[in-house]
């Protein structure tokens, strides 16, 4: 578990990935802080930040003296987020490069298409 | 997240100290087993001698009847305390502090653990002085547990001579080798040229004063139980200077 | 979270040399905090003086908000386990747990057993007649069972192989979990012991470089690599650790890029690797970071 940023972001991204994949269905119980924590091995306090992260997000909810829950939506939430993610990190880049390389949209639509079906 | 919320029992003064008499004998091997058979070896090697030289003469009854009876051997127990003591302080002590003693405790806790051995073989070694008294030294009268003429003394005072010259021996050897821990080796050079000079000035004055046969009388007619008496404030003098020097001491090279 | 150390302008002098030089922080109560920095940067001499084991030559140092010096009632609460832990004469492996008992209030008896398998520790070998990594692991045995409340480890596992040092980190891990408690632990293997940390604390010739959250350290730090001329538009004006370039292709590392900026660099067409601690820590005190020889 280090692929050299921060450590509680990972943690967060593991959780939503889980939630996207469907192992963590809404209103499921998550696994407690120190559980997350013996699990990939980090300290306890960054496996509370990664979580504490998703709970200001909405993502997940504390219910008191029980645990950490996935609140209701969390998933469509997550996927149109990501989208954008995905967006920022891919197809802009991509879009970018294709200018460079004087690709029109419609060409570029067309390569995309072609991928998509292989 | 919550650190351990019970705060730990402090241990009085006279458990700590305790817990470090405890330390010096967590492997008795060292202080506790090995001088015994040490002891027991020379002393059998001695009651071997004494019989072959009793049967190259033809008997006891032809050597004098104090043949057997000027024996240095067990002193060496006595040599060994300062060697227990030089290492008490250069490594039990860095462990120690390793292991959270603070120097008061480990030096008192060491004192009261060297009190408690040098009673222990005062005791042991008064216990076999009897013992060599009723077999008539050892049937061939031999002395090895009463060096030196001791055999004329009572057995309490045989006790009080081991017990004195071993606790010197224990405390000397800590205060020097305190001086070790503290300064290292240019601690020891300047302890040793400045013992030396003492020694040198010492006998040019008694020199000067023509004070030899005072000194001469003095051993003569004290008698050894005030003599060893006499090391009781040496020793007390060398245990306070002991832990003044470890006091400060830190546990590195 | 309440300061379990604090040190105020400490400083260790031997001599001429300066081995620790105004050094101000404050430990976490309940946190595992790294020790981090070169050979002979000050970590040893630091966790001496915090331990009452040397003195401080300028400023103190309080635990449990008292001094530690000669200190039985705070000294009680701590272990200290170091590499260069100096044994008696004939002490063996078994002897060093025997004593452990008696000094530590809150030993454990089954975790010392559990880890004296775990680690295959000979208890029946002289300390003196131990390989490096058996030493180790005895001292890493008597921090663990000790469950001190604050418990120092300099270099705990010199000479322990990967396997062992990957047991160590998990029971480590499983026991403070279980049992919270402060740790400070000085290595020199950053990233295998990194994701334990919460608090770093570098020390580079005596001086505290970084004091800082083990997470947010990790965020401080990227490269940049690609068009020399969009790499340094995006470096102007920041924190230049590290600047490498080839023709027209540079790569430097930055400190202080937020996500929406690493974004805007992806964009850009510039690739974006961060930093990992140990490469962010080998930056920051100028030169390569000694690795340690495994048995």
């Amino acid at each position: 578990m280090d692929d050299g940023r921060p450590i509680f972001l990972q943690i967060a991204e593991s959780l939503e990935s889980q939630i996207l994949d469907g192992t963590l269905l809404e209103e499921e119980q998550i696994p407690s802080i120190n559980a997350l924590a013996a699990f990939h091995r980090i300290n306890p306090a960054t496996a509370l930040k990664g979580v504490t992260m998703l709970v200001d997000a909405g993502t997940l909810y504390k219910r008191r003296g029980i645990g950490m829950f996935v609140a209701e939506g969390s998933r469509e939430r997550l996927r149109e987020s990501r989208r954008a993610e995905f967006r920022d990190a891919h197809i802009r880049p991509l879009a970018h490069r294709a200018q460079e390389l004087g690709l029109t949209s419609a060409q570029l639509h067309d390569m995309i298409t072609k991928e998509m079906n292989r | 997240m919550n650190a351990i919320a019970t705060r730990s029992p402090n241990a009085t003064t006279p458990q700590r100290l305790l817990n470090v008499v405890r330390l010096h004998v967590a492997n008795p091997f060292p202080t506790l087993v090995a001088p015994w058979l040490i002891t027991f070896v020379i002393f059998g090697l001695n009651l071997a001698v004494w019989n072959i030289v009793a049967q190259a003469a033809g008997g006891v009854e032809n050597l004098d009847a104090d043949a057997f009876q000027y024996n240095g051997g067990i002193l060496w127990i006595v040599v060994f305390m300062m060697v227990v003591g030089v290492q008490a302080m250069s490594l039990t002590f860095p462990f120690a502090l390793g292991f959270a003693v603070t120097r008061r405790d480990f030096f008192w806790g060491s004192a009261l653990y060297f009190v408690l051995l040098t009673v222990l073989y005062s005791t042991g070694l008064t216990a076999l002085a009897w013992l060599e008294r009723a077999t008539d030294g050892w049937g061939i009268g031999g002395a090895f547990f009463q060096p030196f003429g001791a055999l004329e003394e009572s057995l309490n005072v045989v006790w009080f001579l081991f017990f004195a010259a071993m606790l010197l021996f224990f405390f000397v050897g800590a205060a020097v080798s305190a001086v070790w821990v503290r300064w290292r080796a240019n601690g020891l050079y300047v302890f040793f040229i400045a013992l030396a000079a003492l020694i040198v000035g010492g006998l040019w004055v008694v020199g000067q004063l023509d004070a030899w046969a005072q000194i001469g009388e003095f051993f003569s007619t004290t008698s050894a139980t005030a003599i060893a008496a006499w090391t009781l404030p040496v020793t007390a003098v060398s245990a306070i200077v002991g832990y003044l020097l470890l006091r400060r001491a830190t546990s590195k090279g | 979270m309440t300061a379990i150390v604090e040190a105020q302008g400490l400083t260790k002098r031997f001599g001429k040399v300066t081995a620790v030089n105004d050094v101000t922080f404050t430990l976490d109560e309940g946190a595992i905090h790294g020790l981090l920095g070169r050979n002979g940067a000050g970590k040893t001499t630091l966790m001496h003086v915090m331990t009452g084991q040397d003195f401080a030559t300028e400023g103190h140092v309080r635990i449990f908000g008292e001094s530690p010096v000669e200190n039985a009632a705070v000294l009680g609460r701590t272990c200290f386990i170091k590499e260069s832990q100096v044994y008696p004469d004939d002490f063996r492996g078994k002897h060093v747990l025997r004593a452990a008992r008696w000094f530590y209030p809150h030993w454990n008896d089954a975790l010392a057993q559990r880890l004296v398998d775990t680690f295959q520790a000979p208890l029946d070998r002289k300390m003196k007649k131990m390989s490096r990594g058996q030493r180790s692991a005895v001292g890493v045995i008597v921090a663990l069972a000790s469950r001190a409340e604050l418990t120092f480890l300099d270099e705990p596992y010199a000479g322990l192989d990967a396997v062992a040092r990957k047991h160590f980190y998990d029971l480590l891990l499983e026991d403070y979990l279980e049992h919270p408690r402060t740790f400070v632990l000085s290595t020199h293997l950053i990233d295998e012991a990194a994701p334990l940390l919460q608090r770093v604390l570098v020390i580079d010739k005596g001086e505290l470089v970084i004091d800082a959250d083990a997470d947010s350290l990790r965020a401080t730090a990227t490269t940049l690599v690609g068009k020399a001329s969009d790499v340094e538009r995006f470096a102007a004006g920041r924190e230049v650790l590290d600047r490498t370039a080839i023709g027209a292709i540079a790569s430097v590392t930055l400190t202080g890029l937020s996500e929406q900026d690493k974004r805007e660099a992806a964009s850009a067409g510039l690739e974006t690797t961060p930093v990992s601690l140990q490469e962010l820590i080998v930056r920051r005190t100028g030169g390569a970071v000694t690795e340690e020889v495994s048995a």
